[in-house]
Protein backbone atom coordinates (compact mmCIF):
# COMPACT_ATOMS: atom_id res chain seq x y z
CA UNK A 1 0.00 0.00 0.00
CA UNK A 2 1.51 3.30 -1.10
CA UNK A 3 1.62 6.35 1.61
CA UNK A 4 -0.71 8.47 0.35
CA UNK A 5 -0.33 11.81 3.18
CA UNK A 6 2.81 12.58 5.15
CA UNK A 7 3.41 15.04 7.64
CA UNK A 8 0.16 17.19 6.74
CA UNK A 9 -0.96 19.35 9.98
CA UNK A 10 -3.15 21.92 9.92
CA UNK A 11 -6.30 23.23 11.69
CA UNK A 12 -9.97 24.34 10.33
CA UNK A 13 -11.27 27.46 12.13
CA UNK A 14 -15.07 26.80 13.13
CA UNK A 15 -17.24 28.81 10.38
CA UNK A 16 -14.56 28.80 7.46
CA UNK A 17 -14.41 26.92 4.64
CA UNK A 18 -11.11 25.38 3.63
CA UNK A 19 -9.96 24.43 0.16
CA UNK A 20 -7.65 21.34 -0.56
CA UNK A 21 -6.21 22.11 -4.70
CA UNK A 22 -3.14 20.40 -6.11
CA UNK A 23 -2.49 17.81 -8.33
CA UNK A 24 -4.10 14.15 -9.14
CA UNK A 25 -2.99 11.57 -6.67
CA UNK A 26 -1.63 13.88 -3.80
CA UNK A 27 -4.17 12.58 -1.42
CA UNK A 28 -6.80 15.41 -1.19
CA UNK A 29 -10.03 12.86 -0.79
CA UNK A 30 -7.99 10.66 1.29
CA UNK A 31 -7.84 13.83 3.56
CA UNK A 32 -11.81 13.94 3.26
CA UNK A 33 -11.97 10.48 4.29
CA UNK A 34 -9.31 10.79 7.50
CA UNK A 35 -11.60 13.65 8.59
CA UNK A 36 -14.88 11.65 7.90
CA UNK A 37 -13.43 9.02 9.64
CA UNK A 38 -14.34 6.48 7.12
CA UNK A 39 -10.38 5.57 6.91
CA UNK A 40 -8.10 5.98 9.94
CA UNK A 41 -4.65 7.18 9.74
CA UNK A 42 -1.90 4.80 9.94
CA UNK A 43 -0.13 7.76 11.95
CA UNK A 44 -0.87 10.73 13.75
CA UNK A 45 -4.62 11.65 13.98
CA UNK A 46 -7.33 13.63 13.29
CA UNK A 47 -9.61 15.03 15.83
CA UNK A 48 -12.93 16.82 15.32
CA UNK A 49 -14.72 19.64 17.55
CA UNK A 50 -11.87 18.72 20.04
CA UNK A 51 -12.64 15.13 19.69
CA UNK A 52 -10.25 12.50 18.50
CA UNK A 53 -11.68 10.51 15.45
CA UNK A 54 -11.71 6.64 15.95
CA UNK A 55 -14.95 5.64 13.73
CA UNK A 56 -17.20 7.56 10.98
CA UNK A 57 -17.80 11.01 12.30
CA UNK A 58 -21.37 11.96 12.67
CA UNK A 59 -21.99 15.51 12.24
CA UNK A 60 -20.78 15.58 9.16
CA UNK A 61 -22.44 15.65 5.70
CA UNK A 62 -20.75 14.22 1.96
CA UNK A 63 -21.02 15.63 -1.24
CA UNK A 64 -19.41 14.03 -4.25
CA UNK A 65 -18.73 15.02 -8.26
CA UNK A 66 -21.16 11.74 -8.53
CA UNK A 67 -24.58 13.14 -7.49
CA UNK A 68 -25.50 9.29 -6.27
CA UNK A 69 -28.71 10.08 -6.02
CA UNK A 70 -31.18 7.02 -5.09
CA UNK A 71 -33.42 6.61 -8.31
CA UNK A 72 -35.79 5.19 -6.76
CA UNK A 73 -36.79 7.88 -4.30
CA UNK A 74 -38.44 11.15 -5.60
CA UNK A 75 -36.22 13.95 -4.29
CA UNK A 76 -37.97 14.35 -1.06
CA UNK A 77 -37.36 11.21 -0.20
CA UNK A 78 -33.59 11.28 -1.10
CA UNK A 79 -33.40 14.05 0.93
CA UNK A 80 -34.83 12.50 4.02
CA UNK A 81 -32.75 9.42 3.99
CA UNK A 82 -29.98 10.72 6.46
CA UNK A 83 -33.29 11.65 8.93
CA UNK A 84 -34.40 7.87 8.35
CA UNK A 85 -31.14 6.35 9.25
CA UNK A 86 -30.66 8.96 12.36
CA UNK A 87 -34.31 8.04 13.49
CA UNK A 88 -33.33 4.28 13.38
CA UNK A 89 -30.33 4.77 15.19
CA UNK A 90 -32.53 6.71 18.10
CA UNK A 91 -29.83 9.63 17.01
CA UNK A 92 -30.80 12.51 19.21
CA UNK A 93 -30.26 14.93 16.02
CA UNK A 94 -33.11 13.22 14.19
CA UNK A 95 -35.65 15.67 14.10
CA UNK A 96 -39.66 14.45 14.79
CA UNK A 97 -41.22 12.81 11.60
CA UNK A 98 -43.59 15.13 11.31
CA UNK A 99 -40.82 18.07 10.81
CA UNK A 100 -38.88 16.05 7.58
CA UNK A 101 -40.97 17.68 5.10
CA UNK A 102 -41.35 21.07 6.42
CA UNK A 103 -37.03 20.88 6.23
CA UNK A 104 -36.54 19.34 3.04
CA UNK A 105 -39.05 21.73 1.11
CA UNK A 106 -37.10 25.07 2.68
CA UNK A 107 -34.03 23.90 1.83
CA UNK A 108 -35.31 22.95 -1.48
CA UNK A 109 -36.33 26.14 -1.66
CA UNK A 110 -32.77 27.75 -0.86
CA UNK A 111 -31.13 25.78 -3.85
CA UNK A 112 -34.11 27.51 -5.99
CA UNK A 113 -35.78 24.32 -6.62
CA UNK A 114 -39.22 24.53 -4.71
CA UNK A 115 -41.70 22.16 -5.63
CA UNK A 116 -39.10 19.47 -7.00
CA UNK A 117 -40.26 17.61 -4.00
CA UNK A 118 -42.41 14.53 -5.65
CA UNK A 119 -39.88 14.48 -9.02
CA UNK A 120 -37.70 11.79 -9.95
CA UNK A 121 -33.89 11.69 -9.66
CA UNK A 122 -33.57 10.90 -13.62
CA UNK A 123 -35.82 13.56 -14.67
CA UNK A 124 -33.40 16.70 -13.27
CA UNK A 125 -30.64 18.09 -14.81
CA UNK A 126 -26.70 17.37 -13.62
CA UNK A 127 -27.27 20.99 -11.52
CA UNK A 128 -29.87 20.16 -10.40
CA UNK A 129 -29.48 16.52 -9.25
CA UNK A 130 -26.38 18.44 -7.68
CA UNK A 131 -28.13 20.73 -5.67
CA UNK A 132 -30.42 17.98 -4.53
CA UNK A 133 -27.17 16.20 -3.01
CA UNK A 134 -26.14 19.07 -1.60
CA UNK A 135 -29.38 19.41 -0.07
CA UNK A 136 -28.74 15.60 1.22
CA UNK A 137 -25.59 16.44 3.01
CA UNK A 138 -27.31 19.57 4.90
CA UNK A 139 -30.49 17.93 6.14
CA UNK A 140 -29.41 17.35 9.17
CA UNK A 141 -27.48 20.45 9.77
CA UNK A 142 -24.45 19.28 10.22
CA UNK A 143 -21.65 21.16 11.60
CA UNK A 144 -19.09 19.85 8.81
CA UNK A 145 -19.46 19.86 5.51
CA UNK A 146 -16.97 17.81 3.41
CA UNK A 147 -17.13 18.09 -0.70
CA UNK A 148 -15.07 16.28 -2.90
CA UNK A 149 -14.92 18.06 -6.17
CA UNK A 150 -18.67 18.70 -5.61
CA UNK A 151 -19.22 20.65 -8.80
CA UNK A 152 -16.44 18.98 -11.41
CA UNK A 153 -19.35 17.65 -13.74
CA UNK A 154 -20.80 20.64 -14.33
CA UNK A 155 -20.91 23.47 -17.54
CA UNK A 156 -19.01 26.75 -16.00
CA UNK A 157 -22.02 28.26 -15.69
CA UNK A 158 -23.98 26.18 -13.40
CA UNK A 159 -21.06 25.77 -11.74
CA UNK A 160 -20.65 29.29 -10.46
CA UNK A 161 -24.51 29.48 -9.73
CA UNK A 162 -23.45 26.38 -7.22
CA UNK A 163 -20.61 28.65 -5.65
CA UNK A 164 -22.95 31.22 -5.10
CA UNK A 165 -25.23 28.84 -3.54
CA UNK A 166 -22.54 27.27 -1.55
CA UNK A 167 -21.80 30.62 -0.48
CA UNK A 168 -25.29 31.42 0.38
CA UNK A 169 -26.01 28.36 2.62
CA UNK A 170 -22.67 28.50 4.55
CA UNK A 171 -23.67 32.35 5.43
CA UNK A 172 -27.57 30.75 6.73
CA UNK A 173 -26.42 27.90 8.29
CA UNK A 174 -22.79 28.65 9.57
CA UNK A 175 -20.76 25.15 9.32
CA UNK A 176 -17.12 25.05 8.55
CA UNK A 177 -16.57 23.44 5.28
CA UNK A 178 -13.71 21.58 3.80
CA UNK A 179 -13.62 21.21 0.14
CA UNK A 180 -11.58 19.21 -2.22
CA UNK A 181 -11.25 20.47 -5.98
CA UNK A 182 -9.28 21.25 -9.08
CA UNK A 183 -10.86 24.44 -9.92
CA UNK A 184 -8.48 27.39 -8.33
CA UNK A 185 -11.20 29.49 -8.86
CA UNK A 186 -13.42 27.39 -6.96
CA UNK A 187 -11.14 27.23 -4.36
CA UNK A 188 -10.54 31.37 -4.12
CA UNK A 189 -14.16 32.24 -4.38
CA UNK A 190 -15.57 29.11 -1.47
CA UNK A 191 -12.52 29.72 0.90
CA UNK A 192 -11.13 31.82 3.40
CA UNK A 193 -7.87 29.03 3.43
CA UNK A 194 -6.06 27.19 0.44
CA UNK A 195 -4.06 24.43 1.04
CA UNK A 196 -1.59 23.89 -2.05
CA UNK A 197 -0.64 20.41 -2.07
CA UNK A 198 2.16 18.58 -3.38
CA UNK A 199 1.82 14.48 -4.53
CA UNK A 200 3.37 11.26 -4.02
CA UNK A 201 3.10 11.33 -0.91
CA UNK A 202 1.09 14.45 -0.12
CA UNK A 203 2.18 16.93 1.35
CA UNK A 204 0.86 20.75 2.24
CA UNK A 205 3.10 22.75 0.17
CA UNK A 206 1.93 26.28 0.50
CA UNK A 207 -0.58 28.31 2.12
CA UNK A 208 -2.76 30.95 0.98
CA UNK A 209 -5.46 32.97 3.09
CA UNK A 210 -8.18 34.65 0.70
CA UNK A 211 -8.61 37.78 1.77
CA UNK A 212 -11.39 38.68 -0.24
CA UNK A 213 -14.25 40.71 1.54
CA UNK A 214 -17.55 38.42 1.67
CA UNK A 215 -20.02 37.58 0.97
CA UNK A 216 -18.02 37.48 -1.98
CA UNK A 217 -19.16 38.28 -6.19
CA UNK A 218 -17.76 36.50 -9.23
CA UNK A 219 -16.76 39.98 -10.19
CA UNK A 220 -13.98 39.64 -7.28
CA UNK A 221 -11.99 37.06 -9.01
CA UNK A 222 -11.30 39.01 -11.92
CA UNK A 223 -9.63 41.23 -8.97
CA UNK A 224 -5.87 41.95 -8.96
CA UNK A 225 -5.95 40.27 -5.95
CA UNK A 226 -7.96 36.93 -7.47
CA UNK A 227 -5.99 36.89 -10.17
CA UNK A 228 -2.40 36.89 -8.62
CA UNK A 229 -3.35 34.25 -6.25
CA UNK A 230 -4.33 32.31 -8.75
CA UNK A 231 -1.56 32.21 -11.11
CA UNK A 232 0.68 31.93 -7.87
CA UNK A 233 -1.49 28.50 -7.32
CA UNK A 234 -0.83 27.47 -10.57
CA UNK A 235 2.86 27.81 -10.78
CA UNK A 236 2.78 26.07 -7.47
CA UNK A 237 0.88 22.65 -8.82
CA UNK A 238 2.40 22.83 -12.34
CA UNK A 239 5.96 21.78 -11.44
CA UNK A 240 4.62 19.15 -9.05
CA UNK A 241 2.40 17.75 -11.94
CA UNK A 242 5.29 17.40 -14.00
CA UNK A 243 7.00 15.50 -11.43
CA UNK A 244 4.35 12.94 -11.47
CA UNK A 245 3.84 12.53 -14.82
CA UNK B 1 -47.88 2.06 -35.75
CA UNK B 2 -46.98 2.62 -31.66
CA UNK B 3 -44.02 0.97 -31.09
CA UNK B 4 -45.48 -1.32 -28.42
CA UNK B 5 -47.79 -3.03 -31.09
CA UNK B 6 -45.06 -2.51 -33.32
CA UNK B 7 -43.11 -5.03 -30.88
CA UNK B 8 -46.25 -6.98 -30.97
CA UNK B 9 -47.44 -7.44 -34.52
CA UNK B 10 -44.03 -7.54 -36.33
CA UNK B 11 -42.77 -10.88 -34.61
CA UNK B 12 -45.85 -12.50 -34.90
CA UNK B 13 -46.28 -10.99 -39.11
CA UNK B 14 -42.82 -13.28 -39.10
CA UNK B 15 -44.21 -16.43 -37.58
CA UNK B 16 -47.24 -16.32 -40.12
CA UNK B 17 -45.22 -15.48 -42.72
CA UNK B 18 -42.99 -18.94 -41.94
CA UNK B 19 -45.84 -21.28 -41.13
CA UNK B 20 -47.31 -20.16 -44.97
CA UNK B 21 -43.81 -21.18 -46.57
CA UNK B 22 -44.02 -24.54 -44.09
CA UNK B 23 -47.30 -25.07 -45.49
CA UNK B 24 -46.69 -24.67 -49.16
CA UNK B 25 -43.63 -26.25 -48.95
CA UNK B 26 -44.21 -29.67 -47.48
CA UNK B 27 -46.32 -30.42 -50.36
CA UNK B 28 -44.61 -28.82 -53.04
CA UNK B 29 -41.27 -30.12 -52.09
CA UNK B 30 -43.04 -33.80 -51.45
CA UNK B 31 -42.14 -33.87 -48.17
CA UNK B 32 -43.25 -37.28 -46.07
CA UNK B 33 -46.03 -36.11 -43.07
CA UNK B 34 -44.33 -38.36 -41.25
CA UNK B 35 -40.85 -36.37 -41.78
CA UNK B 36 -42.13 -33.07 -41.52
CA UNK B 37 -45.66 -32.84 -41.36
CA UNK B 38 -47.41 -29.25 -42.40
CA UNK B 39 -48.55 -26.62 -40.07
CA UNK B 40 -52.33 -27.29 -40.69
CA UNK B 41 -51.75 -31.20 -39.73
CA UNK B 42 -50.01 -30.78 -36.85
CA UNK B 43 -52.54 -27.75 -35.79
CA UNK B 44 -55.24 -30.77 -36.76
CA UNK B 45 -53.50 -33.46 -34.05
CA UNK B 46 -53.31 -30.52 -31.51
CA UNK B 47 -56.76 -30.09 -31.55
CA UNK B 48 -58.10 -33.77 -31.61
CA UNK B 49 -55.78 -34.20 -28.55
CA UNK B 50 -55.95 -30.93 -26.62
CA UNK B 51 -57.60 -32.58 -23.55
CA UNK B 52 -54.06 -34.88 -22.62
CA UNK B 53 -51.58 -31.49 -24.09
CA UNK B 54 -53.98 -29.43 -21.34
CA UNK B 55 -52.61 -32.14 -18.87
CA UNK B 56 -49.21 -32.71 -19.75
CA UNK B 57 -48.80 -28.98 -20.22
CA UNK B 58 -49.91 -27.92 -16.79
CA UNK B 59 -47.39 -30.88 -15.27
CA UNK B 60 -44.56 -29.29 -17.15
CA UNK B 61 -45.74 -25.58 -15.67
CA UNK B 62 -46.30 -26.78 -11.97
CA UNK B 63 -42.42 -28.59 -12.10
CA UNK B 64 -40.84 -25.35 -13.77
CA UNK B 65 -43.12 -22.72 -11.45
CA UNK B 66 -41.90 -25.50 -7.81
CA UNK B 67 -38.26 -25.44 -9.45
CA UNK B 68 -38.34 -21.70 -10.05
CA UNK B 69 -39.54 -20.77 -6.88
CA UNK B 70 -36.98 -22.62 -5.17
CA UNK B 71 -34.09 -21.19 -7.06
CA UNK B 72 -35.50 -17.83 -6.46
CA UNK B 73 -35.44 -18.43 -2.95
CA UNK B 74 -31.79 -19.89 -2.81
CA UNK B 75 -30.81 -16.94 -5.63
CA UNK B 76 -31.47 -14.19 -3.52
CA UNK B 77 -29.95 -15.66 -0.45
CA UNK B 78 -26.91 -16.70 -2.25
CA UNK B 79 -26.77 -13.61 -4.40
CA UNK B 80 -26.98 -11.26 -1.15
CA UNK B 81 -24.20 -13.52 0.21
CA UNK B 82 -22.09 -13.10 -2.20
CA UNK B 83 -22.75 -9.54 -2.93
CA UNK B 84 -22.37 -8.40 0.35
CA UNK B 85 -19.06 -10.21 1.23
CA UNK B 86 -15.88 -10.25 -0.43
CA UNK B 87 -14.85 -13.26 1.18
CA UNK B 88 -18.09 -15.04 0.16
CA UNK B 89 -17.73 -13.93 -2.91
CA UNK B 90 -14.04 -15.17 -3.35
CA UNK B 91 -14.75 -18.46 -1.66
CA UNK B 92 -18.01 -18.98 -3.75
CA UNK B 93 -18.20 -17.58 -6.52
CA UNK B 94 -15.57 -19.65 -8.74
CA UNK B 95 -17.55 -23.26 -7.34
CA UNK B 96 -20.57 -21.41 -9.04
CA UNK B 97 -19.28 -21.02 -12.14
CA UNK B 98 -18.16 -24.66 -12.17
CA UNK B 99 -21.41 -25.56 -11.13
CA UNK B 100 -23.13 -23.74 -13.49
CA UNK B 101 -20.79 -24.64 -16.70
CA UNK B 102 -22.04 -28.68 -15.81
CA UNK B 103 -24.37 -29.47 -18.48
CA UNK B 104 -27.27 -30.21 -16.26
CA UNK B 105 -28.49 -32.95 -18.71
CA UNK B 106 -25.63 -34.82 -17.24
CA UNK B 107 -27.12 -34.52 -13.69
CA UNK B 108 -30.84 -35.79 -14.76
CA UNK B 109 -29.19 -39.86 -14.71
CA UNK B 110 -27.59 -39.39 -11.05
CA UNK B 111 -31.64 -37.22 -10.02
CA UNK B 112 -33.31 -40.65 -11.56
CA UNK B 113 -30.96 -43.34 -9.85
CA UNK B 114 -32.19 -41.18 -6.22
CA UNK B 115 -35.31 -39.87 -6.92
CA UNK B 116 -36.52 -42.14 -9.30
CA UNK B 117 -38.75 -41.45 -12.83
CA UNK B 118 -41.30 -38.45 -12.30
CA UNK B 119 -41.86 -34.85 -11.02
CA UNK B 120 -38.98 -34.87 -8.62
CA UNK B 121 -36.22 -34.95 -11.33
CA UNK B 122 -37.75 -32.47 -12.67
CA UNK B 123 -38.19 -30.14 -10.67
CA UNK B 124 -34.71 -30.46 -9.59
CA UNK B 125 -33.63 -30.00 -13.13
CA UNK B 126 -35.58 -26.69 -13.13
CA UNK B 127 -34.01 -25.38 -9.74
CA UNK B 128 -30.26 -26.18 -10.96
CA UNK B 129 -31.13 -24.49 -13.74
CA UNK B 130 -32.74 -21.52 -12.74
CA UNK B 131 -30.74 -20.52 -9.79
CA UNK B 132 -27.61 -19.40 -10.88
CA UNK B 133 -28.76 -16.04 -12.94
CA UNK B 134 -30.65 -15.22 -10.09
CA UNK B 135 -27.73 -15.36 -7.56
CA UNK B 136 -25.32 -13.85 -10.27
CA UNK B 137 -27.28 -10.76 -10.67
CA UNK B 138 -28.33 -9.83 -7.22
CA UNK B 139 -24.54 -10.50 -6.63
CA UNK B 140 -23.43 -7.96 -8.83
CA UNK B 141 -26.48 -5.59 -7.48
CA UNK B 142 -25.23 -5.61 -4.26
CA UNK B 143 -21.23 -5.59 -4.87
CA UNK B 144 -21.63 -2.29 -7.33
CA UNK B 145 -22.41 -0.25 -4.80
CA UNK B 146 -21.17 3.68 -5.27
CA UNK B 147 -18.86 4.20 -2.84
CA UNK B 148 -19.60 7.83 -2.23
CA UNK B 149 -23.11 6.63 -1.83
CA UNK B 150 -21.76 4.59 1.11
CA UNK B 151 -19.61 6.65 2.59
CA UNK B 152 -23.04 9.41 2.58
CA UNK B 153 -24.61 6.91 4.59
CA UNK B 154 -21.57 5.91 6.66
CA UNK B 155 -20.75 9.44 8.58
CA UNK B 156 -24.53 9.51 9.67
CA UNK B 157 -23.60 6.82 11.48
CA UNK B 158 -25.38 3.97 9.23
CA UNK B 159 -24.46 0.41 9.68
CA UNK B 160 -23.81 -2.20 7.30
CA UNK B 161 -27.11 -3.84 7.59
CA UNK B 162 -28.72 -0.24 7.30
CA UNK B 163 -27.32 0.58 3.65
CA UNK B 164 -28.04 -2.80 2.39
CA UNK B 165 -31.22 -2.47 3.42
CA UNK B 166 -31.92 1.03 2.56
CA UNK B 167 -29.69 1.03 -0.71
CA UNK B 168 -28.10 -2.38 -1.69
CA UNK B 169 -31.97 -4.12 -1.53
CA UNK B 170 -33.72 -1.40 -3.53
CA UNK B 171 -31.01 -1.04 -6.03
CA UNK B 172 -30.76 -5.09 -6.39
CA UNK B 173 -34.30 -5.08 -7.66
CA UNK B 174 -34.10 -4.02 -10.98
CA UNK B 175 -31.03 -6.58 -11.77
CA UNK B 176 -32.93 -9.48 -9.92
CA UNK B 177 -36.22 -8.69 -12.26
CA UNK B 178 -34.33 -8.81 -14.82
CA UNK B 179 -32.90 -12.46 -13.72
CA UNK B 180 -36.28 -13.72 -13.11
CA UNK B 181 -37.21 -13.60 -16.52
CA UNK B 182 -33.99 -15.71 -17.71
CA UNK B 183 -34.54 -18.07 -14.59
CA UNK B 184 -38.25 -18.94 -15.25
CA UNK B 185 -36.90 -19.78 -19.20
CA UNK B 186 -33.97 -21.64 -17.51
CA UNK B 187 -36.56 -23.46 -15.39
CA UNK B 188 -38.54 -24.58 -18.08
CA UNK B 189 -35.97 -25.73 -20.15
CA UNK B 190 -34.90 -27.86 -17.24
CA UNK B 191 -38.29 -29.33 -16.77
CA UNK B 192 -38.50 -30.65 -20.26
CA UNK B 193 -35.28 -31.65 -20.17
CA UNK B 194 -35.98 -34.15 -17.04
CA UNK B 195 -38.96 -35.24 -18.60
CA UNK B 196 -38.19 -36.13 -21.53
CA UNK B 197 -34.89 -38.19 -20.31
CA UNK B 198 -37.36 -39.52 -17.57
CA UNK B 199 -40.97 -38.98 -16.51
CA UNK B 200 -44.61 -40.07 -17.45
CA UNK B 201 -45.45 -36.81 -17.69
CA UNK B 202 -45.57 -33.20 -19.41
CA UNK B 203 -44.67 -32.18 -22.40
CA UNK B 204 -41.50 -33.69 -22.60
CA UNK B 205 -42.38 -36.93 -21.99
CA UNK B 206 -45.75 -36.70 -24.31
CA UNK B 207 -42.59 -35.09 -27.24
CA UNK B 208 -40.14 -38.74 -26.32
CA UNK B 209 -43.67 -40.99 -26.31
CA UNK B 210 -44.69 -39.14 -29.89
CA UNK B 211 -41.04 -39.76 -31.27
CA UNK B 212 -41.28 -42.94 -30.40
CA UNK B 213 -44.30 -43.99 -31.94
CA UNK B 214 -43.50 -41.83 -35.31
CA UNK B 215 -46.05 -39.83 -34.44
CA UNK B 216 -44.37 -36.36 -35.71
CA UNK B 217 -47.51 -34.27 -36.10
CA UNK B 218 -47.96 -34.62 -31.96
CA UNK B 219 -44.20 -33.90 -31.60
CA UNK B 220 -44.09 -30.76 -33.83
CA UNK B 221 -47.36 -29.90 -31.55
CA UNK B 222 -45.53 -30.39 -28.30
CA UNK B 223 -42.98 -27.73 -29.27
CA UNK B 224 -45.33 -25.68 -30.30
CA UNK B 225 -46.70 -25.65 -27.17
CA UNK B 226 -43.37 -25.58 -25.57
CA UNK B 227 -42.13 -22.46 -27.49
CA UNK B 228 -45.83 -20.79 -26.39
CA UNK B 229 -45.33 -21.55 -23.06
CA UNK B 230 -41.55 -20.23 -23.05
CA UNK B 231 -42.51 -17.47 -24.62
CA UNK B 232 -45.77 -16.22 -21.69
CA UNK B 233 -43.79 -17.20 -19.06
CA UNK B 234 -40.75 -14.94 -20.01
CA UNK B 235 -43.53 -11.94 -21.12
CA UNK B 236 -45.38 -12.37 -17.64
CA UNK B 237 -42.10 -12.03 -15.66
CA UNK B 238 -40.66 -9.03 -18.31
CA UNK B 239 -44.01 -7.16 -17.61
CA UNK B 240 -43.75 -7.38 -13.94
CA UNK B 241 -40.05 -6.25 -14.31
CA UNK B 242 -41.08 -3.37 -15.51
CA UNK B 243 -44.45 -2.55 -13.23
CA UNK B 244 -41.63 -2.87 -10.50
CA UNK B 245 -38.74 -1.76 -11.36
CA UNK B 246 -39.45 0.99 -14.17
CA UNK B 247 -37.51 3.77 -11.88
CA UNK B 248 -34.64 2.23 -13.28
CA UNK B 249 -35.40 2.82 -17.22
CA UNK B 250 -34.60 6.03 -18.28
CA UNK B 251 -37.34 7.24 -20.84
Amino acid sequence: MTQALERVSLEIERGTTVAFVGPSGCGKSTLLKLIAGLVRPTEGAVAVNGLTVAGPVKNVGMAFQNPVLLPWRTVLDNLVLPLEILRENHDPRAPARALWRERASALLGTVGLAGAEHRQPRELSGGMRQRVSLCRALIHEPALLLLDEPFAALDAFTREEMWELHQKLRLQREFTGVLVTHDLREAVFLAQTIYVMSAGPGRIAHVHRVSLDGPRTLQQLYSTEATALIRDMREQIRPTRRAVA
Amino acid sequence: MSPHLRRLVLPLAVFAGLVVVWEVAVPALRIQQIVLPAPSGIVRTMVQTAGPIAFHARHTLVTTLIGFVAAVGLGLLLGFLIGASATANDALYPLLVGFNSIPKAAVVPMLVMWFGIGAVPAVLTAFLLAFFPVAVNVAVGLATLESELRDVLRVLGASRWQIFRKVGVPRTMPLFFASLKVAVSSAFVGSVISETVASNAGIGYLMAVAASDFNTRLAFGGLFVLAAMGVVLYGLFAVIERRVTGWAYTE
